[in-house]
């Protein structure tokens, strides 16, 4: 053969290869992403996640009350959590006319997804509870102690700065706990392990009715959209123009949002904001177009992607506190304030979900054992806990994951 | 404010970023960090404290008289004292590191504006628990200046409610005492026993004392003096101005003095000028001297002092009160604060990187 003869073969083949990978891509419709999230039929918008935005506000009225010393109670912070009486009545726990009328909840949707609690209701229940413990030890053991200055084994005010923390008597701040934990019970374990769920999206006859585009009763969208529709309102339902949400992505929210702008300002992470708005794109237009495995795709990625700002975040929390507790002199404030981020993350950490399986990063059981590290090397908690702990911890929250310490460590 | 914070967070992590890059090694160099430190501890920083513990003594010996006779002469007396207070007050409070630091001294010492409807709400309940943090803006220097000027309309009605109200007069002399406890704390622990500590780390790791002590001083002149007392009445990060967070509200026009003392301190600091004389010694000053730093074909010590003779100059321009130079004319005030921002500059960006010191801290995380 001739070198001529044999560029030309090479050429040939590699044409060959091009054609033949062109052919693959032909065998599904091509499905594009939209330049926001918007979608419609008939000139109507599809897209509709007002629960989610209920519950987001829900939650935000709850964590900003309990820092209300003044006017808060064990009573009305337990009725912002379930917005019922404790004989299950009506209650209008909230600032807000329109989350008073509705019947919708936090605590109901906490731990409460088909994947990991359909079965569980034993775990779930006792997580709906864990909060419920918080909220009642913020009233319990801190409020009495407002005016009184904390020290290992007497909860109340420190010093953060020129900020003021009010902690228990080990150190927690259980506003940070139900703030941070709610990132993970009821944001992420809805999005990840519910909404995103092919048991969810594919329930019943959900397929041929998004085929079909038999839109639900009185709605313009199908079953399935609506569902992936409020997996993004967890992320996204309270962004000032929900279908283009990262341009006020740390303002949003303070819980999920508020965290993906802040790993996104990690120059180690960079990116990761338009990787999961990316996906919800394309994973919705995927069920517009009848794609589930491209559908599928996407939802492996939000979950990836979702499941690394929570991890991230509880290493960096730890990270700092690690850093601080390391100087001539400790500021205990400001290292309470972290770990009691870093606790929540960690916590939230039962409810991320690993790609292309059925568990989370780490199991709840894990989870407790994380917990159990950090607050009991002495009897007095957070007072006690040492750096090497810190470090430890932080190396086993990250070995699951792809980042490692040293990246999640610090903003920049 | 948006923009400012962004451009000082740009710089920050481009600083950041260029000090990553050299490794710290190579910033070894010959100079003596003993010598300044010894300079700064036994010269400049201990007895700046004396003084301040002299003057707070002071005050509470005319603020015990007040007390016993509430009457205009012992409250002028009181006053004047309150103001040589807070004038020596200036020249320590860019200190924080050691005892000042753990008890988190300017906290409790000059946070303003007061918080005055909190102030009569302890008065009126008796409740003295100045040791709280959140108590921060109840007490110290700014509670005093509402105390003392800030009660009533005139002296008169003032003088009134210290003659009736045992309560008043308690907390007044509670306020002052707190500050006589702090800074006697930081005192003692300075001669004691931090004075060798302080020296004695004269390395040039993040921990030493002449990194912590420059990054302690410049987030003083950065936060405290040019935000603080110009740039947040200025309206400078808030949009529009806010005449009633000037420093010395109640007073009026003492403003313009405190900042001036301010100002005189860093700049004394920085030239490594003994408290009390003529002497000088080791300093930023000839530490960038030594290592040779040019900036536009001088000096960059002759720059930062010539920048801090410009911030003084426009300063000197303004009106005793500021709330009072805000109202009237804020543009003269903006330019004072562009001029103290141009110090900011020379010195977070330019004699950082020629000390090869990092800047150990960010904007908090706001959560």
């Amino acid at each position: 053969m001739s070198t001529r003869n044999l560029l030309l073969a090479l050429f040939s083949s590699a044409l060959f290869t091009l054609v033949s990978c062109a052919e693959d891509e032909d065998n599904s419709p091509s499905v594009n992403a939209p330049a926001s999230y918007t979608f419609e039929r008939n000139g109507q918008s599809t897209v509709s996640f007002s629960g989610q935005t209920t519950r987001i506000k829900m939650a935000t009225e709850l964590v900003n009350a309990l820092g209300n010393f003044d006017a808060a109670t064990k009573s009305t912070l337990l009725e912002m959590y379930r917005n019922e009486t404790p004989e299950g009545g009506d209650a209008n726990p909230y600032q807000e006319a329109a989350l008073n009328d509705s019947d919708k909840s936090v605590r109901s949707k906490v731990a409460a997804s088909r994947d990991l609690f359909f079965t569980n209701t034993t775990e779930g229940t006792d997580i709906k509870n864990q909060f419920e413990l918080w909220i009642e030890s913020q009233v319990d053991e801190v409020f009495p102690n407002e005016e009184v200055l904390a020290k290992p084994g007497t909860a109340g005010q420190i010093a953060d700065g020129s900020s003021t923390r009010y902690v228990s008597a080990k150190g927690l701040e259980y506003n940070q706990l139900v703030n941070k934990g709610l990132i993970g019970a009821l944001m992420t374990d809805q999005m990840l392990n519910n909404y995103l769920s092919e048991a969810v999206l594919d329930e019943n006859v959900n397929r041929e009715l998004n085929e079909s585009a038999s839109v639900e009763e009185g709605q313009n969208y199908t079953t399935m959209e609506h569902k992936w529709d409020e997996a993004y309102g967890y992320a996204y339902g309270t962004a000032a123009d929900p279908s283009n949400p990262n341009s006020t992505l740390s303002d949003n929210d303070i819980f999920l949002s508020k965290y993906i702008a802040r790993v996104e300002s990690d120059a180690d992470f960079t990116g990761i904001a338009d990787e999961i708005y990316d996906a919800f794109k394309l994973g919705r237009a995927a069920i517009v177009e009848h794609n589930y495995e491209l559908r599928d795709e996407q939802a492996n990625i939000i979950r990836k992607k979702v499941s690394e700002v929570i991890g991230i975040r509880a290493v960096y929390y730890l990270q700092q506190a690690k850093l601080k507790l390391e100087q001539d002199t400790p500021d205990y404030g400001s290292i309470f304030h972290d770990l009691s981020e870093a606790y929540g993350f960690i916590y939230s950490l039962q409810f991320t979900r690993q790609p292309n399986s059925n568990v989370p990063y780490h199991s709840g059981a894990e989870v407790n054992e994380f917990i159990e590290k950090l607050m009991n090397e002495g009897a007095n908690g957070l007072w006690n806990v040492s750096p090497q702990t810190l470090e430890e911890l932080s190396e086993a929250i990250a070995s699951p994951f792809e980042f490692t310490v040293a990246e999640a460590a610090s903003n920049d | 404010m948006k923009n400012l914070l962004a451009s000082l967070s740009l710089l920050l992590i481009l600083f950041a970023c260029s000090s990553e890059e050299e490794p710290e090694e190579f910033s070894e160099d010959q100079f003596d960090r003993k010598v300044m430190l010894t300079h700064w501890a036994d010269n400049i920083i201990v007895p700046a404290y004396q003084q301040y513990n002299k003057e707070l003594a002071t005050l509470n010996a005319a603020t015990q008289a007040f007390i016993q006779k509430p009457e205009m002469t012992e409250l002028s007396t009181l006053r004047a004292a309150w103001l040589e207070a807070y004038k020596a007050w200036q020249w320590v409070s860019m200190f924080e590191i050691g005892k000042a630091e753990e008890v988190n001294l300017r906290n409790y010492t000059n946070i303003y504006p007061a918080d005055t409807s909190a102030i009569g709400e302890n008065i009126r309940a008796q409740n003295f628990k100045l040791e709280l943090p959140s108590k921060y803006d109840e007490q110290g220097f700014p509670a005093l200046d509402y105390l003392l000027y800030g009660l009533r309309e005139d002296d008169e009605q003032i003088i009134t409610v210290y003659q009736n109200s045992e309560s008043h007069r308690e907390y007044l002399s509670k306020v002052v005492e707190r500050l006589q406890t702090l800074s006697g704390e930081v005192l003692e622990h300075w001669t004691d026993s931090y004075q060798d500590t302080f020296v004695d780390a004269s390395g040039s790791s993040a921990s030493s004392s002449v990194n912590k002590l420059i990054n302690d001083y410049l987030f003083y002149y950065e936060r405290m003096l040019r935000a603080g007392k110009v740039g947040i009445p200025a309206g400078v990060f808030s949009g529009s101005p806010l005449p009633h967070t000037v420093e010395g509200r109640y007073a009026k026009d003492i403003s313009k003095v405190l900042l001036l003392e301010a100002l005189n301190a860093t700049q004394s600091f920085f030239n490594g000028q003994a408290f009390s004389g003529d002497a000088k010694g080791e300093s930023l000053s000839t530490y960038l001297d030594y290592l040779n730093s040019i900036k536009d074909e001088e000096d960059l010590s002759a720059n930062i002092n010539s920048q801090f003779n410009s911030a003084r100059e426009a300063i000197e321009s303004l009106n005793q009160d500021f709330a009072d130079q805000i109202i009237n004319d804020n543009s003269a005030f903006l330019s004072a604060y562009d001029e103290l921002q141009k110090v900011v500059i020379l010195m977070k960006v330019d004699m950082f990187q020629a000390l090869n010191i990092r800047v150990d801290y960010v904007d908090a995380d706001g959560d």
